[in-house]
């Protein structure tokens, strides 16, 4: 978060601070007067719970597995997409099939891949599937696009020069490309999140996901909402981490 | 760059759609088919080979034939379940992108409402908001109404962006047009802005619609009662395998049908309004 | 001369750049436009006359100085929705026919729109047959009539044109000047054109006002004394081209470094 702040004017930080304290205040208004019911903590609960060992460990626990999920998905399915996308610009006949490909299979509801993958990787790599889709999906479009809108006139001059589909792929529309590629690495990066957790729906045994649906199932609110924070925070954490990297891509090759 | 800029060009980053290539020069309809579905194709061959020459049995993967024919054959067990997950999704669409478009507005209105709202609209971009489906099945009980909640925020927060965006980059000549014409600030909102934040909401319309399905399956996944989501948990339990995988196609069959759909909706929506 | 019906007095018009620097647009300019009369102002790129014209439209105020109309401050007549305005990119709102485009004024004034005079417009513009086309499906010359007609739908007190013309090929800016000329003969309405076309402007105004480079002042004041309604004969005339080329020259002096932006 402090990242993103460090460049807001002073002037925007102001309200904006007042929406944030707001809106905590609100949380814990509605808690203290249960205006939505027992299933709403005061702010006061959570933290306590936050702080205490057990949850803790089992926090971390669930942390390590959906963040080795997510992160493992994240390399995945980038590097995965990036080739797909590197294929479609080499072999232009393949690249409307690719396209469409990419749109079904990201069309297709995760809940539908749920049977093939449960059958295929498992219980357990169900979730790092999943998160890789979701990655994939949002650098194969960034990276499509990228190498696609490469300036015309500079295709022309490698044209004219002679210069193979390959280098002209590797040496003009790669570099071209990456800042726009970055940026969907700062989409993918919480879409992986987001997929590790939901696929740890779908009967893995330990992550984030698992942690939300037993606390769910269970009514064991504070862990409800303490796991909630904790997805939500891991997403905040990749995607900050990845504006951070798309700050450094910027400077360094534009 | 401000909060606000920043969410906003992700959202536009994520509203580009795949590129259109240009189809291959030479060939004729026949190639241009095969150049764009023979990835679907691979998929499905792949699938049966699968199938076949693992020698599973139909408990852990059914064969194409198998589902398409449940889904045919017994199309009266999908329909109710079907319909209500798309009702939901529906309904949630509406609200949603109502919501969106009144913030927006708001925003647009007051300097101090859009300075406050900003940081929580950011906030909430970073929230996996699918993955908060529990929280809301416990905040709002376990029925239609979290179906509802969970498809109306995931409709709402791409509406909310790109309208606001919109109605604050209206070409500057027609402002000033309207300017000397003396329009009320209503009338600008009214007869220039609104109409100019059209293409906006159809690119939301086209980001939301499919994820909005999904969210409402998944909701329905883990909360019982009506719905695909319901329908595919109740088969995986009671091991029917021909039907969970038929659910899985007719749920990505109505995806992929959203997503067309609601592209087609922006593509007639932008000649008309542009 | 009775009361002008437009009065700018030494205005100075500075935009604010960063760090407490400023552009100075216009430095003390003076000028005054009679009822019914047709007032071109000329000038090299950046000299600031734009900002005249957004100074009279009230969409700018100055610096120093006053503007006013017919005695009263520019928000006023905008106010009881008495100006019209028509500029270089037509501002068409692109969902709406070019009929509806032309009855905006109308419904901005939230007055119910006046049809016959809004046939009567489209007639005025030649776009009749066009009225249920959209912006998109028209030629640019055809947009921009369609802006024209729209500025003077509500019969304004003054009519307002900054470079209406300015994105038209040669042919049709000619085309379209002629036509300007036959409406504003039948309309007579004060008119301020904005304009860096010097045939243009002294086939169209009663008077021509050149500008200096950026500050913009004054330069020079001509008088046009063709008869009305000018046709293309008057393009024609020996004495229009001498207009013309003294005009030029003395535009093509404005420019010359140490006036124009070269120095800033
Ligand atoms: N909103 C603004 N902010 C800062 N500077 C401005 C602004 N509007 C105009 N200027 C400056 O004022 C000067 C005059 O601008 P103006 O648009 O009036 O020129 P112009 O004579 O209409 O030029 P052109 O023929 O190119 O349209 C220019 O140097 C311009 O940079
Ligand atoms: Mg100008």
């Amino acid at each position: 978060m402090s990242a993103l702040l460090a460049r807001v004017p002073r002037r925007t930080v102001l309200p904006a601070v007042a929406g944030i304290v707001l809106l905590v205040v609100a949380a814990d208004a509605i808690g203290r007067l249960g205006l939505a019911g027992a299933a709403w903590p005061t702010v006061t609960d959570v933290v306590d719970y936050l702080t205490s060992p057990t949850a803790q460990t089992l926090l971390g626990r669930a942390l390590a597995a959906t963040g080795t999920a997510a992160a493992i998905g994240f390399v995945a399915g980038g590097l995965g997409a990036l080739a797909l996308a590197l294929l479609g610009a080499l072999l232009p006949a393949a690249g409307p099939g690719l396209d469409r490909l990419a749109a079904v299979v990201h069309a297709v509801p995760l809940i539908a891949l749920a049977p093939l993958l449960v059958t295929t990787v498992g219980r357990e790599g169900t979730s790092t599937v999943i998160a890789a889709l979701a990655a994939g999906f949002a650098v194969f479009v960034a990276a499509t696009s990228a190498l696609a809108s490469t300036a015309r006139a500079g295709r022309d001059v490698f044209a004219v020069l002679g210069a193979s589909r390959l280098s002209t792929v590797l040496r003009l529309q790669l570099p071209a490309g990456l800042p726009t590629i970055v940026d969907g690495l700062t989409l993918a990066a919480p879409a992986a999140v987001l997929g590790a957790v939901i696929g740890e729906w779908f009967g893995a045994r330990r992550g984030l996901g698992v942690l939300l649906v037993s606390a769910m199932q269970n009514v064991q609110i504070p862990l409800l909402w303490s796991a909630a924070l904790s997805a939500a925070a891991l997403s905040l954490a990749a995607y900050v981490l990845l504006v951070a990297l798309r700050g450094w891509v910027t400077r360094r090759f534009t | 760059m401000t909060l606000a800029e920043e969410s906003e060009r992700i959202v536009r980053a994520r509203a580009a759609a795949p590129v259109r290539r240009p189809a291959p020069r030479t060939g004729g309809v026949v190639r241009r088919v095969v150049s764009r579905y023979w990835t679907i194709a691979v998929l499905l061959v792949g699938w049966q080979l699968w199938a076949s020459l693992n020698g599973y049995n139909r408990i852990v993967v059914p064969q194409p034939g198998e589902v398409v024919a449940d889904v045919v054959g017994n199309s009266g067990a999908y329909l109710p379940d079907l319909l209500a997950t798309l009702g939901m999704s529906a309904a949630g669409l509406l609200t949603g992108m109502a919501a969106g478009v009144a913030l927006a507005v708001a925003v647009w209105t007051s300097p101090l409402v859009s300075g406050m709202t900003t940081p929580i609209a950011l906030i909430m971009r970073s929230v996996p908001v699918v993955a908060m489906i529990p929280v809301l099945a416990r905040v709002f009980g376990y029925g239609w109404q979290t179906v509802l909640v969970i498809t109306t925020i995931v409709s709402f927060f791409p509406a909310f962006v790109f309208v606001a965006a919109r109605l604050r980059d209206a070409p500057r000549s027609t402002s000033d047009v309207f300017a000397v014409l003396g329009a009320s600030r209503v009338t600008v909102l009214r007869r220039l802005l609104l109409p100019h934040a059209v293409p906006g909401l159809l690119v939301a319309f086209r980001l939301t619609a499919p994820s909005a399905v999904l969210a409402a399956m998944l909701a329905e996944y883990l909360m019982g009662g009506r719905g695909l989501g319901v329908l595919f948990a109740q088969s995986v339990s009671f091991y029917q395998p021909e039907r969970a995988w038929g659910t899985a196609l007719v749920a990505t069959v109505v995806s992929v049908a959203c997503f067309v759909g609601a592209r087609a909706v922006e593509r007639r929506g932008l000649a008309r309004m542009t | 001369m009775s009361q002008p019906a437009i009065a700018l007095q030494s205005v100075v018009k500075e935009f604010p750049l960063r760090r407490g620097t400023a552009v100075r647009a216009l430095d003390r300019f003076d000028l005054q436009i009679a009822d019914g009369e047709f007032v071109a102002v000329l000038g090299p790129s950046g000299c600031g006359k734009s900002t005249v014209l957004r100074l009279v439209a009230g969409l700018d105020t100055p610096s120093e100085g006053t503007v006013t109309i017919e005695g009263a401050r520019p928000a006023d007549l905008v106010r009881g929705h008495r100006l019209g305005v028509a500029f270089q990119e037509h501002a068409l709102l692109p969902w709406a026919s070019a009929r509806a485009n032309v009855e905006l004024p109308w419904k901005v004034a939230g007055r119910p729109v006046d049809t016959a005079r809004v046939d009567e417009l489209l007639e005025l513009v030649g776009l009749t047959g066009f009225a249920d086309a959209r912006p998109r499906q028209l030629s640019g010359g055809m947009r921009q009539r369609v802006a024209i007609a729209r500025a003077l739908a509500l019969t304004p007190d003054v009519l307002l044109l900054d470079e209406p013309f300015g994105a038209l090929d040669a042919v049709t800016r000619r085309r379209m000047n002629l036509e300007l000329a036959r409406i504003w003969a039948e309309e007579r309405i004060t008119t301020l054109l904005v304009t860096h076309d010097v045939d243009e402007a002294v086939l169209l105004a009663d008077r021509v006002v050149v500008m200096t480079g950026r500050p913009g002042r004054v330069r020079h004041t001509e008088s046009i004394d063709f008869p009305r309604p000018r046709r293309t004969e008057v393009t024609r005339d020996p004495a229009f081209h001498e207009i013309v080329d003294r005009l030029t020259r003395l535009l093509d002096e404005s420019d010359e470094p140490g006036h124009s932006d070269a120095a800033a």
